[in-house]
């Protein structure tokens, strides 16, 4: 069965976030082909020191440590993680993945910023035997400034 | 001296899924969907065994553009297609190059293949700030 059309426009959320300084660090680590735990040892080679050393960070344009770019999906995944999960959907989990990825950043991620995520399905198709979803999430800050944009894309086999 | 971009400007990076690595991608994502952490499920969803979460494939594409552009915080939009798995072993091999510059903002188009010349990513955009 195709995903019934009239689910375009259905929202999620608001889901809120609060980023931490060690789960910015963990997620740079992880990328950069280290261990995501600073408890084991320095970070990976080559990895920028904004997205962990405070002290450098501090003297830089930014003041802080800023979150790798795409540290979003930790947050701004909600409402996708939602949609492909509601039940009058009646996606087959197995049979789906993740087709495409856009994010818009707006603002750079800090320790400390909360982030409120909502989102809406806005596109339902079929092509070839296969299902296409489209949600697009918008996560505001703590002073209600749009951070990031984030277009999700899943792709169902029948 | 203020660091030059141009269009035409190539880069190269290079990331090997090592054993381990969907493991620790799930640890700082919180992506821990089984197909990228159990054996026995990738296969059953016949993919031959645990594979990468695609967006550590789009966040190794992004980590290209910073070595490029130098700063992580001026990466302003990043798109990407997924167009076949990342398994342990595979080696990718990313290659960009700046395909246009309006203003302060830089655009540059990045492939992404496996050890074998597959494309594991299509149409893959990074645009940053150069202001």
């Amino acid at each position: 069965m195709p995903i019934d059309r009239k689910f375009i426009g259905r929202q999620y959320g608001p889901y809120t976030y609060q980023i931490g300084l060690e789960k910015i660090r963990e997620f740079a680590y992880a990328v950069a082909g280290g261990i995501p735990n600073a408890g084991f040892g320095e970070p990976p080679e080559g990895l920028n020191p904004l997205l962990y050393d405070e002290k450098a960070a501090r003297s830089a344009p930014y003041g802080s440590v800023i979150a790798f770019p795409t540290f979003a999906v930790t947050f701004a995944i909600a409402p996708f993680a939602a949609a492909v999960a509601d039940p009058e959907l009646g996606i087959n989990l197995l049979m789906l993945v993740h087709g495409e990825q856009e994010f818009e950043l707006f603002e750079v991620l800090r320790p400390g910023d909360v982030l409120t995520t909502t989102g809406r399905i806005t596109h339902i198709h079929e092509k070839a035997q296969k299902d296409f979803l489209v949600v697009v999430s918008e996560s505001k800050n703590q002073r209600g400034a749009l951070a990031v944009r984030g277009t999700w894309t899943a792709v169902v086999r029948r | 001296m203020p660091r030059q971009f141009k269009e035409g400007d190539t880069f190269t990076h290079v990331r090997e899924c090592d054993a381990y690595r969907p493991i620790y991608y799930a640890a700082a994502s919180g992506d821990f969907n089984p197909i990228h952490i159990d054996k026995a499920v990738g296969e059953m969803a016949g993919l031959g065994g645990a594979i990468l979460h695609g967006m550590c494939t789009m966040a190794w594409a992004v980590e290209a553009a910073i070595l490029y552009l130098g700063d992580p915080g001026k990466v302003k939009r990043v798109r990407v297609r997924f167009s076949r798995p990342v398994s342990i072993g595979d080696v990718i091999t990313f290659e960009g190059r700046v395909t246009g510059i309006e203003g302060s903002r830089l655009v540059a188009e990045i492939s992404a293949k496996n050890q074998r010349g597959e494309e594991v990513l299509k149409g893959a955009t990074v645009e940053g700030s150069i202001a």
